[in-house]
């Protein structure tokens, strides 16, 4: 057998399973969008535009917002540890800041939605502070419970693998720095995030993705209008059946994360010339 | 210690955790001086130079520049500027803006940073290289940068952390020129530390050999060759060479007695504080006149004679080993002597370093005898270990 031939055969089980269980469903949701009745159109799309226009508007404007927080975030917890000159604060932080990485976005969901509820623990605690009175206390169960929850739950991951760059950049470009008078915040925004730029990318992209396909947190924290694609989603094929305009906004929840990867494509080459 | 001193470092101590890097460390530096730092690696050169930089906090001592303490004070309050052995040039930054960051620092205005760069590109012969990342440059032309980006922003003193250690060995002999040169025409103090003795001796007019944490001797590269003041120092110039002999002083001579394996020698003591006794002699192979057995001496000095045990060619001279009784040493010649030839090796007095083994048990190295093992053999606790083993 002609060597091609026999690699192609060890990775034929490797490609059937791709093929079968990914390529395929997804090539049928996205043939599904255009089916219409009997025959092929764009009756879809024009129902999803109609009604899930503002929807799609606010997924974008959460996500987006939550992205830009977590990067911030994300960049404050790495650069800490790094350039952290307290080592007990620094292993402090390192120990707690990933704990968030392990609890389910549907538990988190859950905490928020006893903690941000009009009488939830924080508007509780905030009261006994004498912060706030009881008739200005308000739910945080909107937009801004998405975000803090997206906030909360991602942060940690994008900060794990932003510090773990940051731990590898050559001591001496700092110290460099350093020698020649540049203060901590200088270092950070002019010498340490430039060299890390590719992975808090990265990490940004994949934390944008995953947030993109999060039901639970919306369901849990806003299940009123306008909520997120997700959760219109599940309200189509749940409620209605209707698998054409779900696959409609699949679809559209896919282009918004594909516009995500070009950014960062588009970033990545720019660096690279 | 001299009392222009420019830069005065004064009782010095270092300690990471437990362990002791520096050790009541006193050193005084001209202005306009060049002292290189040599050492093994672990003796706390590159210790020594970050405590002066700043970069380590000592846990005792003081250094102080033109009469100010800056032992408290961050790197950038102390007018030095490091050059570091990875240079950790920003890679996201062009060469420019590498070396124009410290003049940015300081708040200076655009066209005058342009200007100072250069300035400093044309200085290091880096004009047209502006605008490129440090990725595109050879591994010369980023030491360059790198010194470039330290000079930028005027130093009063330049720190050089083996800058020329990751370049490859033709540039470093060029490169270790035009760093000396440039140090001259700026009139710049520099503190150079290095683990390679040549290089010290190329560069400084000062070389500072360290040990363990304390200097071992500084003097001028002559002093340290010609005239070590340990045999550490006498090993660590190249005089790898090591016999156990056994001498007494007479007047300004040591007379040092025939052995089975060599003759009676008279040496000069030429200033040197030596005690009757155990004697450490250590010469390089460079330094011996190599002869066959039975060829007439043809310069005074200690006479051994053993049996050549291989020979390879250096280029230059033949460097053969040859072995004295149990103890392997290390002869060049112009000219081979095959193996197994019975030679004469004639060590002139004044290229024979001499120190007095320390010796504070009876245990010490057997005095008539070469010792069985070159080097560190001699020390009393290895010797009794030998001993029992």
């Amino acid at each position: 057998m002609p060597p091609p031939l026999l690699g192609l055969l060890l990775v034929l089980p490797a490609l059937v399973v791709v093929l079968l269980l990914f390529v395929v469903p997804l090539g049928a949701s996205v043939a599904g969008a255009f089916v219409v009745g009997d025959g092929v159109g764009l009756g879809n799309f024009v129902k999803t535009f109609a009604l899930y226009t503002p929807d799609i508007v606010f997924t974008v404007l959460i996500v987006s917002l939550s992205t830009a927080l977590i990067g911030t975030f994300a960049i404050a917890i790495g650069g800490y540890l790094t350039l952290g000159e307290n080592p007990r604060a620094v292993a402090i932080l390192r120990w707690l800041y990933r704990w968030p990485m392990f609890i389910p976005f549907i538990v988190v969901g859950q905490v928020l939605r006893t903690f941000l509820a009009k009488n939830g623990l924080m508007n509780n605690v905030l009261i006994a502070a004498g912060l706030i009175t009881p008739l200005d206390a308000a739910s945080f169960l909107d937009w801004r419970g998405i975000v803090i929850a997206f906030v909360w739950k991602q942060t940690p991951f994008v900060a794990l693998l932003v510090a773990g760059a940051m731990a590898s950049v050559d001591r001496g470009t700092i110290e460099a720095a350093r020698n020649l008078g540049a203060s901590r915040a200088r270092i950070l925004v002019e010498i340490l995030v430039p060299q890390v730029a590719t992975t808090l990318m990265v990490s940004l992209v994949l934390s944008f993705v995953t947030m993109m396909s999060v039901l639970s947190v919306p369901l849990m924290i806003n299940a009123q209008s306008p909520t997120m694609i997700t959760a219109d989603i599940a309200f189509r094929i749940n409620a209605y059946g209707d698998y054409g305009v779900a696959n409609a906004l699949g679809l559209v929840s896919l282009a918004i994360s594909a516009c995500a990867a070009i950014v960062y494509l588009r970033h990545s080459v720019r660096e690279r010339t | 210690m001299n009392d222009d001193a420019f830069l005065r470092i004064t009782d010095l101590s270092v300690g990471y955790g437990a362990t002791r890097v520096l050790e009541r460390l006193r050193l005084s530096i001209a202005r306009g001086e060049f002292v290189a730092l040599l050492g093994a690696s672990g003796c706390g050169k590159t210790t020594l130079l970050r405590a002066i930089a700043g970069f380590v906090t000592p846990s005792a001592g003081a250094i102080a520049v033109a009469g100010r303490d800056v032992t408290r004070l961050p790197p950038d309050r102390r007018g030095m500027a490091l050059v570091f052995q990875s240079y950790a040039l920003w890679p996201h930054m062009s060469v420019a803006k590498n070396i124009g960051y410290g003049l940015k620092l300081k708040g200076l205005p655009r066209a005058a940073i342009e200007r100072r760069v250069g300035e400093i590109e044309a200085l290091l012969g880096l004009s047209g290289l502006g605008g490129r990342k440090p990725g595109a440059l050879s591994g010369g032309q980023r030491q360059r940068v790198a010194l470039g980006r330290a000079l930028a922003v005027d130093p009063q003193i330049l720190l050089l952390d083996e800058p020329l250690s990751n370049l490859d060995a033709r540039i470093r002999l060029k490169v270790r020129h035009e760093i000396r040169a440039l140090q001259q025409r700026l009139g710049i103090t520099a503190v150079h530390v290095t683990h390679d003795r040549e290089e010290a001796m190329a560069m400084a007019d000062r070389v500072v050999v360290m040990e363990a944490g304390r200097i071992a001797q500084a003097g001028t590269p002559e002093e340290i060759y010609n005239r070590p003041a340990s045999a550490f120092v006498a090993a660590f110039m190249g005089a790898e060479n090591m016999l156990a002999l056994n001498g007494t002083v007479r007047g300004e001579h040591i007379h040092i007695a025939a052995g089975p394996h060599y003759g009676a020698a008279e040496v000069p003591l030429d200033g040197r504080a030596l005690a009757s006794g155990a004697l450490e002699a250590r010469f390089r192979a460079e330094a011996v006149q190599l002869q066959a057995h039975d060829a007439p001496p043809a310069t005074e000095g200690l006479a051994l004679s053993g049996h050549v045990e291989a020979v390879s060619y250096l280029g230059g001279a033949w460097r053969h080993s040859v072995r004295i009784g149990q103890t392997p040493v290390f002869a060049d010649a112009e000219h081979s002597l095959a193996p197994r030839t019975a030679v004469r090796l004639t060590i002139p007095a004044e290229k024979l370093f001499l120190f007095n083994t320390p010796s504070p048990s009876g245990a010490a190295a057997p005095a008539d005898d070469t010792h069985p093992t070159a080097t560190r053999a001699t020390r009393p606790d290895r010797v009794r270990e030998a001993a029992i083993s």
